[in-house]
Formats: structure tokens, sequence, C-alpha cells
């Protein structure tokens, strides 16, 4: 922009105008209180629906780059898009892969491992977990040049630079956004100092071994990995045991993080709850932690289909009356009828569809995303809930 | 009687009818064609199309004079001095300690005391809050006062800015400059106190916006000036006031404390050059055009910082805005507020010659004319203005 307001500045300033002055004074939608921050998931990461779009819910095509065997259960696929434009993401964020596996089409959360100087190439690191088909599928039969589809990236567990400390904690592939972290906050202007306290069962399940050894030795002094085996090689000078409540409390007694220090903790369930427990004991504020959970598909909730039931979804005071099909999601009818709903991870783990259920009752997978206060308050996540009856949601914007 | 019949009107159009009332309300306040001219398009940009409010980046088009001067006078010793202690008093945003955890709901630990707004009115209109409640909606109010300081400081740090471009003092834009860094370090630790401690940050106050909309949009520095130097710091330094009075969170009395010398300096900057200014080199009749425009700023200030983010955070289709009026208006926290921004606005003005006996007459009717012998800036370090907050605290 030059330095003087052009006239189409001044056009699309008048039209902005024009439509803020109708939405609150004429329709009653007083603009939103609060800041929109920018930690909070990217309103870019947020694919807008409507009836333009064919089928939304399927995502868009990302060619398979190259694969990489990171262990004998754990596979990198370095993906692109077909049209070479670069997949955005904030450090820490996932995608969702939809991927059809005998004629079923699933949906899983992978975070993206890789640093932006790797654009316009991202990477997803994924772990076969036990019985798990989408994993089980990827890490047998991914082959370079085959094309996935993904949506997102969504989630807000995420690093946008500032603080001083970063501390990491990890569970095997918990690894995958932490990576991502820490090369983005060790490649930053002003790097933090950076930590990453990371459990295993053995060397070999390490997920990016050579890759830590290798960033430790280029920043040494700035990032340090602490390796925690329950099953160490001999000889092993690294720490032994799970990461429990009692090895964390070791571990950070020798790193001795500071008062400012920034938490990030992503691994098994059981992990996360003794780290949680732990970092209670210590005082550290809830402000100063930041938790991934991935749930196994496999521990979902499915809740019971029930008849088709219909629906009203308002969004900036347009509703859309909608039916939605036995077993279908309040999104997917919403998305079918053409209905503006925003959404990114559609898999319950990002909240973009976060909506205010106004009539009736729905069922949600569980777990999901959503805090006991948005719970409260009446949000459901229309991406991952089925009207019981009929019901009446509103979508902010 | 207007309040009683758009209480029959559906909430939503209550709403809608009450706020195009609060636009005529002040285009009819603002009566002579003068003021009507300088504030009009701001108040339509800031009320009416809510440009603080869009989610997009505001773009103003200044229109000041840079003055140079080669030959570097130094004739205002007044302001060098100011110079020398504002580079005596420079601190570091991130010296505070910011290693204290901020529980906003912690009942110990309250960010405002219970005994800032009066519960008891919004019990008579039906809404009982619990303890709980009670202290999520102050920390909801803290919070709004503290995001209207950063943005407040925002629009100072672009004033600053012009204004050390526009003087014609040499010696006032060493001085300056100095300002400017402040302004930038007040934005750092109140955005990072907003947004590593309270987790969320209010929209811009439309009526501040139309403030710093109408600064912004004139081109003669010594309004820039009299806009951001006399009516904005005299506001931070009522509203920093108020809240270093009335909290007991640790971080942020330490981060007031700093930020309240910094703005000590500023009043009295703006002080001693616009007294020059004002008295020495406008007309009678530009000088009476910024006696009106003085006023009508701070009519604005006193009626119009009604947290109506919050009310429509909280309250939107549950209570009447007019009631949330009374309820913000008979908050004993914001009579503090009015009572100590009005303390130190009102003698400054006397002092640069914004006071004639003709405009008294108006202060007298809005009944501020009370404050009109206190002690102007230039009388009163930043130390002595912390010590007048303590002792009444």
């Amino acid at each position: 922009m030059g330095d003087r307001l052009t006239l189409s500045d001044r056009w699309t300033a008048a039209r902005r105008d024009a439509s803020m002055f109708v939405r609150t004074y004429l329709q009653g939608r007083p603009p939103a209180p609060l800041v929109r921050r920018r930690r909070r998931p990217t309103p870019l990461a947020v694919v807008r629906g409507g009836a333009d779009q064919a089928a939304p819910l399927d995502g868009r095509p990302l060619l398979i780059d190259e694969v990489v065997r990171e262990t004998p259960d754990a596979v990198s696929l370095w993906l692109r898009s077909p049209d070479g434009a670069e997949v955005a993401f904030v450090p820490g964020q996932f995608l969702t892969l939809v991927v059809t596996v005998d004629g079923q089409t699933l949906r899983r959360a992978y975070s993206v491992s890789s640093h932006r100087a790797h654009a316009p190439r991202v990477r997803l690191t994924i772990k076969a977990v036990h019985g798990g088909r989408v994993s089980g599928h990827l890490n047998r039969a991914a082959a370079a040049g085959a094309t996935v589809r993904a949506l997102g990236p969504s989630g807000d567990f995420t690093w946008d630079g500032g603080r001083e400390e970063l501390v990491l904690i990890g569970g095997g592939s918990g690894i995958t956004p932490l990576m991502a972290i820490a090369l983005a906050a060790l490649r930053s202007e002003v790097p933090p100092r950076v930590t990453l306290i990371y459990g295993n069962r053995g060397l070999d399940d390490v997920i990016f071994r050579e890759e830590l050894a290798g960033l430790a030795a280029a920043h040494r002094g700035r990032f340090e990995v602490r390796h925690v085996l329950e099953a160490p090689p001999v000889p092993w000078d690294g720490a032994e045991g799970r990461l429990d409540a009692a090895q964390l409390e070791d571990q950070l007694e020798a790193i001795a993080p500071t008062d400012d220090a920034l938490f990030y903790v992503c691994g098994p369930e059981p992990m996360m709850a003794a780290v949680r427990a732990h970092l209670d004991t210590r005082g550290v504020a809830v402000g100063r932690r930041r938790e991934e959970r991935f749930s196994q598909p496999a521990e979902r909730e499915a809740p019971p289909p029930t008849g088709p039931q219909p629906a009203r979804v308002t969004r900036g005071g347009v509703t859309e009356e909608v039916v939605v099909s036995a077993g279908e999601t309040l999104l997917a009818a919403g998305l079918r009828a053409g209905a503006r709903m925003p959404f990114s991870c559609t898999m319950g783990g990002c909240g973009a569809c976060k909506c205010r259920l106004v009539e009736g009752e729905v069922t949600m997978e569980e777990p999901n995303c959503l805090s006991p206060e948005e719970r409260a308050d009446g949000f459901v996540l229309a991406c991952v809930a089925r009207p019981c009856g009929p019901v009446a949601v509103e979508v902010d914007g | 009687m207007l309040d009683r019949i758009a209480d029959l009107l559906p909430s939503r159009v209550q709403r809608q009818v009450d706020q195009f009332r609060e636009v005529f309300e002040l285009a009819a306040e603002l009566r002579s064609p003068q003021i009507l001219r300088s504030l009009g398009p701001s108040g339509a940009r800031g009320l009416l199309l809510q440009r603080g409010k869009q989610g997009v980046p505001t773009h103003f088009q200044s229109r000041h004079r840079a003055h140079f001067d080669w030959s570097y006078p130094a004739d205002q010793p007044e302001m060098q001095d100011l110079y020398r202690r504002a580079k005596h008093g420079q601190w570091n945003g991130e010296d505070l300690p910011w290693h204290i955890d901020v529980d906003p709901l912690n009942p110990e630990v309250p960010l405002l005391p219970e005994s800032f707004v009066d519960f008891s009115y919004l019990e008579e209109q039906g809404i009982r809050l619990d303890a709980l409640e009670r202290r999520k909606l102050l920390h909801s109010l803290a919070t709004w006062m503290l995001s209207q300081f950063l943005h407040g400081e925002q629009g100072a740090l672009m004033a600053s800015a012009q204004v050390t471009e526009a003087v014609q003092f040499f010696d006032g834009k060493y001085y300056g400059a100095t300002q400017v860094v402040d302004e930038a370090r007040h934005v750092e630790v109140f955005h990072r106190y907003l947004d590593d401690k309270c987790d969320r940050v209010y929209q811009i106050n439309d009526n501040l916006f139309v403030i710093i909309d109408a600064l912004m949009e004139d081109s003669r520095w010594d309004m820039k000036f009299l806009g951001m130097q006399i009516m904005v710091e005299g506001l931070a330094l009522g509203a920093f006031g108020t809240l270093y009075r009335m909290t007991s969170e640790p971080l942020l009395r330490a981060l007031l404390r700093n930020v309240i010398q910094d703005e000590a300096r500023h009043v009295h900057y703006g002080v001693i050059a616009l007294r020059e200014h004002i008295t020495k080199e406008l007309s009678e009749a530009e000088r009476r055009e910024r006696e009106a425009w003085a006023f009508h700023v701070s009519m604005l200030m006193r009626n119009r910082f009604m947290a109506y983010e919050v009310y429509d955070e909280w309250f939107d289709g549950i209570l009447p805005r007019h009631k949330w009026r009374a309820f913000v208006q008979r908050a004993p926290g914001m009579e503090i507020f009015r009572r100590t921004m009005f303390s130190r606005l009102v003698p400054n003005l006397r002092e640069i010659g914004l006071m004639s006996e003709e405009i008294q007459k108006s202060y007298a009717r809005i009944g501020l004319m009370q404050y009109f012998d206190g002690r102007a800036a230039p009388d009163l370090s930043g130390d002595e203005l912390l010590a007048d907050l303590d002792h009444a605290a």
C-alpha cells in the first residue's frame, strides 16, 4: 500500500462500514466483545463451508512426496499440495487425514512435525497403534506418489513466539507437535531455552532420535534432550523408568525451569495425568501449560444412531432448516443443506465448529475438546454431535 | 419515561433503539457547529460504524506538519529538565515480577474488590450472582479497564510520535522521543499482562475510538497535544490511579506504579508546551475553540465509558442497557475513577489557559468546578501522585 489511502482502500472500508452498520443497528447483532486473539486456531485453518464446495468434509488432496521409516512402527509422510502452494500451519497444529480403509471413511488427527523451512513440504509422523486401522494402514501401505486427503491445520496447542524458556514433555508419538515447536523455537530470531523430556519404551522406539541429537549438538546450551526409557539398553546413561510423577520431579529438579517457563505436554493419557498432577503440586499456573490430547478412536464412545431429525441452524440472522439422517453429524447435515458452518478438524479436536445448542438434545463422541465451562454454557461441537430429537443451534459470526 | 417505554419492546429491538439514542444524544451534546465539525465525523466512525471493532487494522490519514529546525535551539529549560528526568526514569518492562502467578478468580487476591460495584442494584433487577459469578464479573470489568488502557496506550504511541515531529520546541522533540519509548513500553506491559495473566483482551470502547480518531485526523499539532497529553493522559491517570488504589494483585500494582510515574511526566510536558502556545500564540477565537473542544471531550469521558463490551458478554438480552448504565454509573469504583480523573484534569486545563470564566459556568453545571483549585501537573511529581494514591487507599 502507498502512503495515502487509495480509492480502493476507501471503497473496501466503506463496504465494511456498511455491513457493520447493518449488522449492529438493523439486525441487532453487535460485534463480539473480545478481540480475536492470534494464538487461537488461525482463521486460515478454518474452512468456511457452503454450497459452493461439493464435499467440504472430504478435505483437500495432498501428494505423498516421500515416505521415511522412523522406527519399526512409525513412519513419516512428507506431503505437498499438488498446486505447489505452501501448507501453512502454526507450530504444534495438526492435520486431519481422511482415509478410506476397507471401504470405510475414517478420520485421524496427526500433528505436523516439520518446520516452515521445509515448505512447501510438511511432515506428518504416524505411529502404528495397536488395532489402529488408519495408522496400521498408513504404516503398511503409504507410498510416494499416492494421494491422501486432509483437513485443517487445526488446534491451539501452538507456540507463537515469545517466552524465554520452553519445557516440552512428550511420550511416544506425542513427540510430533513438540518437534515442530522445538524446531520453530530454536530457529526463531530470539530463541528461548528449550528442554525436551521424552519418554519411550526402548531406544528403538525413539522417533527422530538422530534428528534430535543433531539439533542438540547444533544448539548446545540452548536445547537439551532428556530421554527416559522403560527398557534401556546396556550401558545407558539416561534416565530409566516410566515418565511418571516421581521421574518428572527428578527431571525438573535437574533442569530447574524458571518461573516464566511455558510447559507443553503431549503423550498417552496416563503420562498426561501424571504430568498434570505434578505441575499442580509445583504450582505451575494453568496459563503456563499447554496440553494436546489425542484420543484413540477405539476409546471414543460412538452414540447409538437415531432416526432422521429436523434441525435449525442459525448464523448471522439466517436460519437453515436441515434434516439430519440417522447417524449423520450436525455439521455434515448442515453443510449438505448449504448452511455456512465453520469447521476444521471434523473430529472433535479443535473447537472450530463450536456452536450453541438452543433447543433439543444431542449426543457427542467423547472425549472431545470442549471444556467443562463451554459445556455448561450450552456449547456443542457440530462435527461430533448427533441430534436425539428436533434441535436448534446458533453459530457465531 | 423513555426508558420505561423502551422496556416494553422486545430485548433485541430495545438494544437497537438504545444504541441509536446514544448517538443522537451525543450529536445533541455537540451543539456548536465548530465542535460538530471536529468531533462529528469521528463520532460517526466510532459509534455508528464501530471502526475499532471490525476485526481489521484501522488506517488513519495523518495530515500534520513535520517541523525541522537547523539551528537546534535550546531555549526551554523546563523541557530540558523533563528530558533529563525521563532518561533517568526509564525502566525495562521485562524486569517486572512476571513470575507472579495471577489467578483472577482467587478470592484472596482479587483484581478488583467487591466494593468496586454495587451488587445490590443487580439484585433489585432480579439478577442474583453467586460468589464465583461475582468474581468473574469483577474479573471481566478489570480486564475491560486494562484492555482500554492498552488501546489508549496504542493511541498515545502513535500520537506522541506525531507530536514529536510536529512540535516547534527543539527541547520538546528530545523529550517527546522518550515519551514514544514510554508508550511502547506501556503497550508492551499491558498486552503481556492481559495475554499471559488474564487470557483475554476486550475490543476498544467506541467512545475511546472516537477520541483517538479525532486526534489522528486533526492536522493541528496543538489539538493532538491537547487531546493526547491533557485529555487522554488525564483519563489514563484517573483510571490507572483507581485501579492502583483498588487492586490487591501485586504484579498489577507494580506495573501500574511504574506506568503512573511515566504518565505524570507526560502530562507535565503537555501542560508546559501548551501553556506557552495557547497563551502566547493563539487568537482568542482559536483559544475558545480549544476550550469548547476540551469541555466536550471531558463530557465524553465523564458520561460514556459504560463498559458495554462487558454488558454484551454478560447481560445482553437479560438486562436493559439503561439499567446497566445505572449499574455502572452508581458503582463506587467508577465514582472514584471520575474523581481521580477530574481532580487532575481540571487544574491542568486551568493551567494551560482553557478555563475562562465563561466555560467555568459549563463545568459548574456538570459539577466539575470543585476541582478547579487543585494542583496542576508541573507542581506534582510522580512520587507525589503515588503517595496521594497510597494515602487514599
